[in-house]
């Protein structure tokens, strides 16, 4: 499978982690989204009419929409990372913080011209809205956005929320979200991008070489 | 005061918390112990609250530096075989878990934290409010622990986070109420937030 | 703001970039800048034109009067060198926090872990540090650090010899290890463009020897690398860099970043610093 992926997205990353945590190798074609916007070159909006990353590339299959890879690697792999139907609600959701939180950090990076406080007070509300859809599964003893395992709603979700500081929205005030990313950056196979760190607590002490 | 719930903090985790105005990193040893520390790295500022622990000590994320329980720094990755002047430290503060709660205080003291007879802890909420004016809503101005029967029995510990912010930790009686809790909880602060706006 | 920041030349735009009037800040002023054909233009906020310089595929200003020419990089110049624009990205962190972070080696394992560096390989020899004088720069030598993945044009783990230089108060170019060119330097610079004391908007640039690997991915390495560094430079307190001792403990690896602070008290640089009240 051939990813057209730009590093620093935070939707193709969703696409590499979900690669990397159900073990399917992807060859990553990198395009120069910034500064050259190659996503709108000629070549690329012959794959793409619309003119966005990811791409994903499977033989005859060429998709664009960020849930239907999530859902075409997941089937590949284990279908119980799929989930159910009623999932759905949380791929919106997913749009919303990439609408939110997403454009926020693109102002703060890359300089978009967006409404930026609009961008924060949005971001803000979901955040609170996961928060405490968060504690009241941890209630009941789960631990993931639907249950006690993760699922693409999981994944679909996860990158915005955690690279959320990028765009001047802290994460200080939410302490299960906070939690439910630690269990996501602790699942074997996680890889992490520019913003999230890896969790250097899993390798204990190093013996210094001498 | 308190600033976090225990359930929040798990073992071998660091988190921050600001506490009027005051940068704090909150951590928990393998072993399960409590620590609050100023949230900054005496090597080039980086917030501690981002680090690593393993074991009973604490790493920053920016160079590795590593400090022991008592606030010193015990290794320097750049330099394995230099033990570290004792010079170089974590600014530490008093901390005492009790009653599912972390405790705090800025300014040294002797007193023990109150008593709090609810034992399941529900959620930490922050709450764009100033603090007087949280504890106004719910009933008593100048008290940063509440205690309310309604709707079920519930104890709220406050913390001013800074000026207009204030974190709520709340606790009740009966696991099976905490859904409840919660989203009343969320009532309340999109009241005390209207009120404030 | 001290005049003495205003006499420097800094970078303010990409060349490629520029495809119509852009306004951006620079110390704390509004500028605007553009391009007329072949000249690149910049004014200030009262419509005054200001000194403009191209070099390095950037385009430099300043508000004041700058008494040296633009620092050069004579590595650069060499004709099969590939070139890379890596556009910018803005922080919120003082200037000088991105440049002294830029200098710095020890944070390989723990910020680009498994890239520019792993545990248990953290330990930093001793190098070589100078203020040279005639061309009022600082200068580190005789670094070297293991690495992993040292470069797209790497295979596997190296060691990679590296110099550091301050060209400026808001430039610092890396000299490293060239793999497929024993003996040369593959060039890496960063221009910091401050726009006020809190906030930057930083320029990478490349000079290298590689023929193999695409543009593309010599870009996203560049920018994944820095993007790694700015999640730990919007988390550093105080946000302007402190100039004199006490505040924050070195040692024997941050001896560029100590000559680097003591060589801006010296020049009187103070844009982004913080300096104890005498």
């Amino acid at each position: 499978m051939i990813l057209y992926d730009y590093i620093l997205s935070a939707s193709c990353y969703k696409v590499r982690l979900m690669a990397a945590l159900v073990n399917i190798p992807l060859t990553l074609k990198a395009v120069n989204f910034h500064p050259k916007k190659d996503h709108k070159s000629d070549s690329m909006l012959a794959l793409n009419p619309a003119g966005t990353l990811p791409i994903l590339v499977d033989g005859e299959h060429i998709m664009t929409q960020s849930t239907q890879i999530l859902r075409h690697l997941a089937t590949q792999a284990d279908s119980g990372w799929l989930g159910t139907n009623a999932d759905a609600e949380w791929f919106n959701f997913a749009d919303r913080l990439n609408a939110s939180l997403g454009i926020a950090r693109l102002h703060d990076i890359l300089s978009y011209d967006v409404d930026i406080e609009k961008g924060r007070r949005d971001g803000v509300t979901q955040l609170r809205k996961l928060e405490e859809h968060l504690s009241e599964m941890r209630f009941d003893g789960m631990a993931f956005l639907t249950g006690t395992r993760p699922t693409i709603a999981d994944i679909a979700c996860f990158p915005n929320t955690a690279l959320a500081p990028d765009g001047g929205v802290s994460l200080d005030a939410y302490p299960t979200i906070r939690l439910w990313m630690r269990v996501i950056r602790s699942l074997p196979g996680f890889i992490e991008m520019p913003g999230i760190h890896r969790l250097h607590e899993l390798a204990p002490d190093p013996v210094v070489p001498v | 005061m308190a600033v976090a719930l225990s359930a929040d903090l798990q073992h071998a985790m660091s988190m921050p918390c600001c506490l009027d105005g005051n940068d704090l990193a909150i951590w928990r040893g393998a072993s399960g112990q409590a620590f609050v520390w100023g949230d900054r790295c005496p090597h080039r500022g980086m917030r501690l609250s981002q680090g690593f622990v393993r074991g009973e000590k604490l790493s920053c994320i920016y160079h590795g530096w590593q400090y022991g329980s008592d606030g010193g720094c015990v290794s320097i990755p750049a330099h394995p075989d230099l033990v570290p002047p004792k010079s170089i430290c974590a600014k530490t503060y008093q901390c005492v878990e009790a009653n599912g709660l972390i405790w705090t205080t800025l300014i040294e003291s002797t007193d023990a934290p109150p008593p709090v007879h609810l034992s399941t802890p529900v959620r930490t909420l922050h709450v764009d409010s100033a603090i007087g004016d949280v504890a106004a809503y719910f009933g008593s101005p100048d008290a940063t622990l509440i205690h309310l029967d309604n709707p079920r029995l519930i104890t709220l510990a406050l913390h001013p986070v800074n000026g207009t912010s204030t974190a709520i930790h709340a606790l009740t009686g009966d696991p099976d109420g905490r859904k409840e809790v919660s989203r009343w909880l969320e009532i309340q602060r999109a009241n005390v937030e209207r009120a404030a706006a | 703001m001290t005049s003495n920041a205003l006499n420097y030349w800094y970078p303010v735009a990409m060349c490629s970039g520029i495809h119509a009037p852009r306004d951006t800040l620079l110390l704390g002023e509004a500028i605007t800048l553009g391009r007329d054909g072949p000249s690149y233009w910049v004014r200030d906020a009262s419509g005054k034109f200001l000194p403009t310089v191209v070099r390095y595929g950037h385009l430099w200003t300043s508000l004041g009067q700058p008494n040296r020419e633009l620092f050069t990089i004579p590595e650069a110049e060499a004709p099969d060198r590939r070139l890379v624009d890596c556009g910018s990205v803005k922080v919120k962190c003082s200037p000088l926090r991105a440049v002294e972070n830029f200098l710095d080696i020890a944070h390989f394992p723990f910020v680009h872990t498994d890239i520019l560096g792993a545990e248990p390989h953290t330990e930093v020899a001793r190098y070589d540090v100078e203020i040279r004088e005639d061309v009022n720069e600082v200068w580190a030598t005789r670094v070297k650090f293991y690495q992993p993945q040292a470069a797209q044009s790497a295979d596997g783990g190296i060691t990679t010899d590296y110099m550091y230089r301050v060209a400026a108060p808001t430039v610092a170019v890396l000299y490293k290890t060239c793999p497929p060119r024993p003996g040369e330097w593959d060039v890496i610079t960063l221009f910091v463009q401050p726009l006020n004391e809190e906030w930057c908007e930083v320029w990478p640039w490349m000079a290298l020897y590689d023929d193999t690997t695409l543009h593309a991915e010599l870009v996203s390495f560049q920018q994944m690398i820095f993007m790694q560094d700015r999640s730990i430079l919007e988390n550093q307190i105080p946000r302007k860099l402190p100039l004199d001792p006490g505040m924050e403990a070195p040692t024997q690896a941050d001896m560029t970043s100590i000559a680097y602070r003591r060589w801006l008290k010296k020049i009187g640089y103070t844009y982004g610093a913080q300096v104890v009240a005498a």
